[in-house]
């Protein structure tokens, strides 16, 4: 039975990357434009409210996305027409507009909103219709439990146990492996739920952690948590942070004269961090960034220029593609495969194909057969090095000529 | 009985009202509005909830988020983690803020200090105390707390059509209690402690009591309204439930609605909801956002009292003029005055006041005998301003005692004492600038003076209006009335309260000579109908033509007390406070 499951998997794998190939590789004149009724895409984004600096980015790579599937062949020979509400970064707006969607514009299709707390209270919603939502940002995997949402982003089932290894793995690389590390998070639930992750996969792997610190999110004053790290004086830091929480703790540290000796960072604001003086050589999670060998991949490289002009003209400060951005391209890939797939709008047999195919997306190939519909993990590190992100763990996925640097 | 189409047509509108949207859910309309019209319904709760406290008294709250979100949580633990029903743990969200509220109202509205700004700044210190509870204990721990595995009853026929039903429910409840509180006793002392807590306290309104109440009731229907909401939402963090814009949303509603009418944040709820989903198409969301911005602002700027009020008037323009019923004079409740008596009314024993290091009030001995008019006269700063404020209560005395009709006063509240048969007028008046002339004596008749139908208290305040000479001016606001009028509206209010003993603060003063002896002649009616009364006055001609006796106070002590004439003309008095013979 696993030897067949193996064999459908295997030949669902080369079925789904052989159409994403052929799909993203084929020039444009080829294909037919699609015609007909168009299909709406409903979704609703944080446009305004305390979100709105990272929806754009999904706003840029998700219009870049429409006119890039409209022109090919749209969804089943017929046009997208992407139907998207401002949730003003509350949950309760996202359910209202998702039933909005459904119910009063009879959207055909669905696409996640962004952050855990919109994306909830949109799949409530999304389960009650029985529709197909695929979301990019749900760090929490566990909580996806509807039959048909499916992740954008290759977090895995479990990556509060899988990423903090992939960490672990690289340290170990280091002609002095850390033995004492220090764990700070904010209490966001995405970042603490990793947090926690961390620290209990350390202390299994003989690292002995020395302090684990929560702090309120959006805190803006490390001046006493910087002197804890100091005093704990660890041979590396982990810090759970979201947006500019690590700029300022690594400005406190260097008050303090401290420089830690590795660190970490978990979705840090990645333009100002890589910028910082004192953000030479941090770490940081990623899934693919705007280099090799990623940009090998089938379309990435047009897509990834295409959001930089998209970006510089909305006046972003931060052009390059990010991990924001790819989860975007990757819901719409990952939409445009399962309905051309199953060859329907029907919602059921999109979530079918879905399970039983792969699907490549800019993250690579991708599976929903797993646990909460997630299949394998793909969490990458990142390091800066010459105020430049690098990918530099695992080797295989390391830019050309790159490698991870001890401090 | 008559239909009365301007009593029964809201009636029936309201009834219709309530029908057609309690069975909206049975249209099968989409479940988009259902869940609008929820979002409405939830506002329309939320902002009537803290009207009750910071519209109706005006203490000025940012602290709703607090008990809203205690509410959220309060649901969201019970039944997420602790599997107890959903319906069961709405009583418990609505509990546990008022409870709070009872709590921190017990404290604040003690402290005179805590009003106004700092009110508005200590509650929402109150928000981020709870905030940062709820996120560094297990109630949530900064992961959150997830709904979706509570089952939600089946009200109606859909999971859209249930919530809608609880948060129909919760909105028209809370409409009722909002009615029911603008329309009471409670609404009144409310409204009094908006325009002058200081004044509505002498006048009898328990302030204490009536804020904690409201404090109780607009933070338990806050906490019941998070408990649905919790359910609503179904993902609660931290920083999702206390953010600030609640409180801002709650009195941004409020203030366009009408925050003092029972109905206006409802319609503010109504209006600001619809126009923030008016605008929210992705390609127009930040220009959607600055358009509500400028509409909100231009609806401030025209309509500063809120759309409720400004309706009302614009109604009330259009409305024909229809001529005024002739003023009800309803007889002087006691019709003939009582001769000078020898029982004593009101006794002074050693009455000391200190401020900080000034003794105001250095141990004063004084009685009043029933049907006396005793002038109370000194050098300014001498404390008679003072004893008049210890007596009516506005002062706890530091030592001594004073007693009506036996009964010690000394250390009893305010409203206790006026409810004693102790009113008072204030040397600058101070009438609730809000209230109509009517309603400003309505408000004395009921807290100070003995329980009657309301009916009977609206007769009665008619009359002592027609008494101090305001008959035509019972629906002008205090505004509308020049000094003298003033003065004599604060005369109405006092007597409303049928008092024992009138304690009258520089009455005349400001007035001219005609004035003057217009109101000489209405202290002598007054006291005609038997009450007592003890008056500050510095003008000399009114307190020798008035007085029984006079009592000279200096440096807070009794100084002289005796026959008008023979006070006047006692060397020592005339050396400390006339500089010549007076009435020689």
């Amino acid at each position: 039975m696993d030897e067949r499951m193996g064999a459908f998997r295997r030949r669902g794998v080369l079925a789904g990357m052989a159409g994403g190939a052929v799909v993203l590789a084929a020039p444009s004149i080829l294909r037919a434009a699609p015609s007909g009724k168009p299909v709406k895409v409903g979704a609703t984004l944080s446009l305004t409210g305390f979100l709105a600096q990272t929806a754009v980015v999904h706003k840029i790579a998700s219009e870049m996305m429409v006119e890039e599937i409209n022109g090919r062949n749209g969804l089943l020979g017929r046009p997208i027409e992407y139907v998207l509400l401002d949730d003003q970064s509350k949950p309760e707006a996202a359910r209202s507009l998702y039933e909005k969607l459904i119910t009063v514009d009879k959207v055909d299709l669905i696409q996640g909103p962004y952050a855990t707390a919109p994306i909830l209270a949109a799949m409530g919603v999304a389960q009650r219709y029985g529709k197909v939502m695929i979301q990019s940002s749900m760090g929490i995997p566990k909580l996806q439990t509807y039959d048909r949402a499916f992740p954008a982003t290759p977090f895995g089932p479990e990556p509060n146990v899988t990423y903090p290894n992939v960490i672990l793995d690289a340290l170990a690389t280091f002609p002095t492996p850390p033995k004492t590390m220090v764990v700070l998070t904010s209490k966001f639930p995405s970042a603490q739920f990793m947090a926690q992750g961390m620290k209990e996969q350390a202390e299994k792997r003989g690292v002995k952690v020395l302090l684990y610190l929560e702090y309120e999110s959006g805190n803006r004053d490390f001046g006493a948590i910087a002197a804890r790290v100091k005093e704990a004086n660890p041979d590396f830091l982990w810090v759970g942070s979201l947006g500019l929480e690590s700029n300022l703790l690594l400005e406190s540290l260097r008050k303090l004269d401290y420089t830690p000796k590795n660190h970490f960072h978990l979705y840090p604001a990645p333009g100002p961090l890589a910028l910082s003086p004192d953000g030479d050589r941090a770490l940081c999670s990623t899934f693919v960034e705007p280099d090799e060998p990623f940009l090998s991949r089938p379309g990435f490289k047009h897509l990834a220029d295409e959001f930089k002009v998209r970006a510089a003209k909305a006046n972003l400060p931060y052009t390059s593609i990010d991990a924001q951005g790819c989860g975007m391209i990757s819901e719409w890939q990952i939409l445009e495969a399962g309905v051309n797939g199953a060859g329907s709008l029907d919602d059921e047999k999109i979530a079918a194909w879905l399970k039983k195919n792969r699907v490549t997306t800019v993250y690579g190939s991708m599976r929903f057969d797993g646990p909460f519909n997630h299949g394998d993990a793909a969490q990458l590190i990142k390091q800066v090095q010459n105020k430049d992100w690098k990918v530099v763990w695992p080797k295989e996925f390391a830019a050309p000529g790159v490698k991870l640097i001890a401090s | 009985m008559a239909v009365n189409p301007a009593r029964d047509l809201p009636r029936l509108a309201a009834v219709i009202g309530i029908g057609v949207f309690a069975l909206l859910p049975m249209a099968k309309l989409p479940a988009f509005y259902d869940s609008f019209l929820y979002l409405v319904f939830f506002w329309i709760s939320l902002s009537t909830s803290w009207t009750l406290l910071s519209g109706f008294a005006g203490y000025f709250s940012l602290g709703h988020a607090a008990f809203f979100g205690i509410g959220m949580y309060a649901t969201a633990v019970l039944s997420a983690k602790f599997d107890v029903p959903f319906l069961l743990t709405l009583p418990v969200a609505a509990a546990i803020p008022a409870l709070l509220a009872v709590g921190i109202g017990a404290v604040v509205f003690r402290l005179r200090r805590l009003r106004g700004e700092l009110f508005a700044l200590l509650t929402l210190a109150v928000t981020f105390v709870i905030a940062t509870i709820v996120l560094n204990t297990p109630i949530d721990g900064g992961g959150g707390i997830v709904m979706s595995a509570v089952p939600l009853p089946a009200i109606m026929p859909t999971p859209t059509g249930s919530i809608y039903a609880l948060g129909f429910v919760l909105c028209v409840g809370t409409l009722a209690i909002a009615w029911k509180v603008a329309h009471s006793r409670l609404g009144m002392g409310l409204f009094a402690i908006h325009d002058d807590e200081d004044v509505a306290e002498a006048k009898g309104v328990p302030t204490f009591r009536y804020k904690l109440s409201a404090f109780a009731l607009s933070a338990g229907i806050a906490g019941a309204v998070g408990g649905v909401h919790a359910m609503y939402v179904g993902f609660l963090t931290v920083s999702g439930t206390f953010e600030l814009t609640v409180p801002l949303y709650v009195v941004l509603m409020s203030v366009i609605g009408g925050s003092r009418s029972w109905f206006g944040p409802a319609i503010g709820a109504a209006f600001i909801t619809t126009l923030l989903y008016a605008f929210i198409s992705g390609g127009e969301a930040m220009i959607g956002r600055a358009l509500v911005g400028v509409i909100l602002i231009v609806a401030i700027l025209w309509l500063p009292d809120g759309l409720v009020p400004a309706l009302k008037k614009w109604l009330a323009r259009r409305r024909p003029a229809i001529a005024k019923p002739a003023i009800v004079h309803v007889a002087p409740v006691v019709a003939t005055a009582r001769p000078l008596g020898e029982r004593v009314l009101l006794q002074v024993r050693g009455a000391a006041k200190r401020f900080g290091g000034l003794q105001a009030l250095a141990g004063v001995d004084l009685d009043v005998r029933e049907g006396e008019i005793l002038g109370l006269v000194g050098p300014n700063g001498s404390g008679k301003t003072t004893l008049i404020n210890v007596i009516s209560g506005f002062y706890p005395l530091s030592g001594g005692t004073i007693t009506i009709d036996g009964a010690e006063i000394g250390h009893v509240p305010a409203h206790a004492i006026a409810r004693r048969g102790v009113a008072r007028t204030y040397q600058i008046p101070r009438p609730f600038v809000n209230m109509t002339v009517l309603d400003n004596v309505i408000l004395a008749a009921t807290f100070g003076g003995p329980p009657r139908r309301a009916a009977d208290i609206r007769d009665e305040a008619l009359h002592w209006i027609g008494f101090t000479g305001l008959a035509g001016k019972e629906d002008v606001l205090p505004a509308g009335l020049n000094l003298h009028e003033r003065k004599f509206l604060e005369l109405a209010r006092a007597l409303a309260a049928k008092p024992k003993l009138l304690l009258l603060d520089e009455v005349l003063s400001g007035l001219n000579p005609a004035e003057v002896d217009n109101a000489i002649r209405l202290v002598r009616a007054i006291r005609a109908q038997g009450a007592t009364i003890v008056f500050v006055e510095h003008l000399m001609r009114a307190v020798i033509e008035l007085s029984d006796r006079i009592a000279v106070l200096n440096e807070g002590k009794l100084f002289a007390l005796g026959a008008p004439r023979d006070v006047m003309r006692d060397p020592r008095v005339v050396s400390i406070y006339l500089g010549k013979a007076y009435a020689a």
